[in-house]
């Protein structure tokens, strides 16, 4: 009866790919092989050791989108003590972390893919990057980070990182991986650094 | 208010068909239903209005940002029935490496449509799963799949799994309701095969139990505006699409579900 179908597929791996539809959920924790992905899909981090926080119930305040061509030639290495507008803050945040980790091409978007930051022209990243910063939140998890090789030398890191204007996804391309206390250093900085400074903050610049 | 993309992975394989006949068995049901045209081929609203390519629609409102959604909204004479054409935008387009550039607008307009007090939001995509009709089902709660029953489709089928796949990364929440075989000619042994061999080859629950026959109905049902089951002799082929809603009520969630 299958005859006009079986010569011109597999149906083994067919099935497989139906009932993995069939499932509400996927483990978010679990390093998966996605054809979309074309097999360099890296999977959601295994590693949740130091989870960083749960996301808070506060709902997300909207941050007017901005986009940025030209970097200012001012930096600062520590973006805790950067205070000004917010587009500022994170300009310093960006050096800072370009200089401790070597990181390139970076863009910030919110929870509902609005551009709050971008160094370059990457909107062709902005709904991969929400989605993956995004799917392990959806999934009832913490927030977790991803990479994804997009090259053979480079390495997509996006990480969720909670703020008081909501979850925002960073998005910065690495040569190597992130370990996870720089991951954590970096969620720590921009989360400080997306934060409006409070009056007892400012008086300490 | 429950949205769901009616998408396929290949063209002609009667998603406009599904869409306004289901569409209208929701509303006659008594379900708030509006039906939108995502097709930049715009066949709902040449199916279904005279005036379609005089009318605002779906891709207007991705275009541009000031056009409310009450403007778009055309009601019908059943009160529970609305459609939103497709628009003019009818070079728009659908192709290449556009995806995720209309998702937070899609998700303005879903909002919207839940707060014009709607039910149920079928979608009508262009065929593909790539451009606006990715960002549509990465937007929506499930997604029905027609498929045409011959084998040159069900071959496709694989594609189609894998692009599901990778939009389920994207949206995990999608519901995938199932794939519902259309054309099914019961007097072609090829046709019957095909449609054997897919429910052999998939899931029992991935493949709706109700399928859609290849009818002249469907023809005379568009050629004059019409849902099939307002037609005379229509009656039998609506209780097809009566079928397939209940199928539908019983996959989709309590919490979602139309009342």
């Amino acid at each position: 009866m299958t005859d006009i179908i079986n010569p011109w597929l597999d149906p083994v791996e067919v099935r497989r790919l139906a009932e993995g539809l069939m499932t509400s959920h996927r483990d978010p924790a679990t390093t998966i092989h996605n054809p979309g992905f074309d097999g360099k899909f890296v999977g959601f981090l295994a590693d949740h050791s130091n989870p960083p926080p749960p996301p808070k119930s506060q709902p997300a305040t909207e941050i007017p989108p901005k986009q940025v061509t030209a970097m200012p030639q001012n930096h600062r290495p520590n973006p805790t003590t950067a205070h000004g507008p917010l587009l500022e803050r994170i300009i310093h945040f960006k050096n800072w972390m370009h200089e401790q980790f070597g990181t390139t091409d970076t863009f910030i978007i919110d929870q509902d893919g609005n551009v709050v930051f971008d160094d370059g022209n990457h909107a062709h990243l902005y709904f991969l990057a929400r989605s993956l910063a995004n799917a392990p939140l959806t999934q009832g998890a913490s927030t977790g980070h991803v990479h994804l090789k997009i090259s053979a030398e480079t390495i997509l890191e996006v990480i969720p990182v909670a703020t008081t204007h909501g979850h925002l996804a960073l998005c910065t391309a690495v040569a190597k991986s992130l370990s996870p206390t720089s991951v954590n250093a970096v969620m720590n900085a921009l989360s400080q650094a997306a934060s409006a400074p409070t009056e007892n903050q400012m008086s300490k610049i | 208010m429950i949205s769901i993309a009616v998408s396929s992975q290949k063209g002609g394989v009667g998603k406009t068909t599904v869409c306004i006949n289901l569409a209208h068995a929701f509303a006659r049901a008594g379900i708030k239903t509006l039906l939108v045209d995502a097709d930049p081929q715009g066949s709902v609203g040449l199916s279904l209005t005279r005036q379609s390519r005089a009318l605002s629609g779906f891709y207007d409102y991705l275009s541009n940002p000031g056009i409310p959604l009450d403007d778009l909204i055309i009601p019908t004479r059943l009160e529970t029935f609305s459609l939103v054409a497709s628009g003019q935008a009818s070079d728009y387009e659908t192709s290449g490496g556009g995806m995720g550039a209309h998702l937070a607008r899609i998700r303005t307009f879903l909002r919207g449509a839940t707060d014009c007090g709607f039910e149920l939001c079928l979608i009508d995509t262009a065929a593909g799963l790539f451009g606006v009709t990715g960002d549509v089902i990465a937007s929506s709660d499930a997604i029905i799949i027609p498929q045409q029953a011959e084998p040159l489709g069900i071959r496709s089928v694989p594609k189609l799994l894998e692009g599901l796949h990778r939009l389920r990364v994207m949206n995990p929440r999608l519901s995938v309701l199932g794939i519902c075989l259309t054309m099914v000619q019961n007097d072609l042994t090829e046709s019957t095969e095909a449609a054997s061999a897919l429910r052999q080859l998939l899931p029992p629950e991935m493949v709706f139990q109700t399928q859609i026959p290849r009818d002249g109905l469907f023809v005379r049902a568009s050629a004059r505006g019409l849902p099939i089951g307002v037609i005379e002799d229509g009656a039998n082929a609506q209780s097809v699409f009566d079928s397939l809603r209940s199928e539908i009520e019983t996959k989709i969630k309590p919490q979602t579900s139309p009342k």
